[in-house]
């Protein structure tokens, strides 16, 4: 939603509308994260009056989609790529490869046996 | 031999007292499991390289260092060749009678009819 895009673009890897989208969900979900987790609290503690329980079970389905964690999806940082990407490099099968091979990622080598 | 359940009750209560852990001997929810969780935000919204600093960046902070940039030197560079040839941009226009003269080869609106 462009009310929580940031006005300067601040990526330095792959960008395109998908990678832009994600990353602002990312930093609006870190910044209601405290505030989702206090309403979670309230509904789960039985402890709590029901009247209380139930507002804020309202109050959280209305927060905005981009506060929620479910609709963060990893994306590779070299192409933009949704399916496919290793969590560890943040790269797609394809681009892990060509670097991999290339020597650009420590740690990683060719199995061969 | 059996202990009474109460006396059991006590020791966890001393038990909890000690290592400073919630007495909850009826297990009611009482959604601290939520509160025990880690904040996740930080390290989630770490995930795409952010952008440091750029050449432009540093330009703006440094106004008299020297430095250089190739596609506005491009830009000059066609613009002096474009004006040489008789294809640069109009003058810009300083008064309001100057620029009306564009406005006179638009077609006028037509008069409205009289009743």
């Amino acid at each position: 939603m462009a009310q929580f895009r940031a006005k300067k673009l601040d990526l330095s890897c792959f960008v395109n509308a998908r990678v832009i989208r994600d990353h602002t969900k990312r930093k609006v979900f870190e910044q209601y994260e405290t505030q989702r987790q206090a309403l979670r609290y309230i509904i789960r503690n039985t402890t709590l009056p029901p009247r209380a329980r139930a507002q804020a079970q309202l109050q959280l389905s209305q927060m905005h989609a981009y506060t929620r964690s479910t609709q963060i999806n990893n994306r590779c940082i070299e192409g933009g790529k949704s399916r496919g990407v290793f969590r560890h490099f943040r790269m797609a099968r394809y681009p892990f490869r060509m670097n991999a091979l290339e020597g650009n990622i420590p740690g990683v080598k060719k199995a061969s046996w | 031999m059996s202990v009474a359940r109460s006396r059991i009750l006590d020791l966890m209560k001393v038990q909890c007292r000690i290592f400073s852990m919630t007495f909850n001997p009826e297990r009611t929810r009482t959604g601290n499991k939520i509160l025990r969780q880690r904040l996740k935000g930080p390290s989630v919204a770490a995930y795409y390289p952010r952008r440091v600093a750029t050449v432009k960046d540093l330009r703006a902070l440094y106004p008299d260092l020297d430095t250089w940039d190739e596609d506005e030197d491009d830009r000059l560079e066609h613009v002096a060749l474009m004006k040489t040839r008789g294809k640069g941009a109009p003058k810009k226009k300083r008064s309001a009678d100057e620029s009306k003269k564009i406005l006179g080869k638009r077609k006028k609106p037509v008069a409205p009819k009289a009743p």
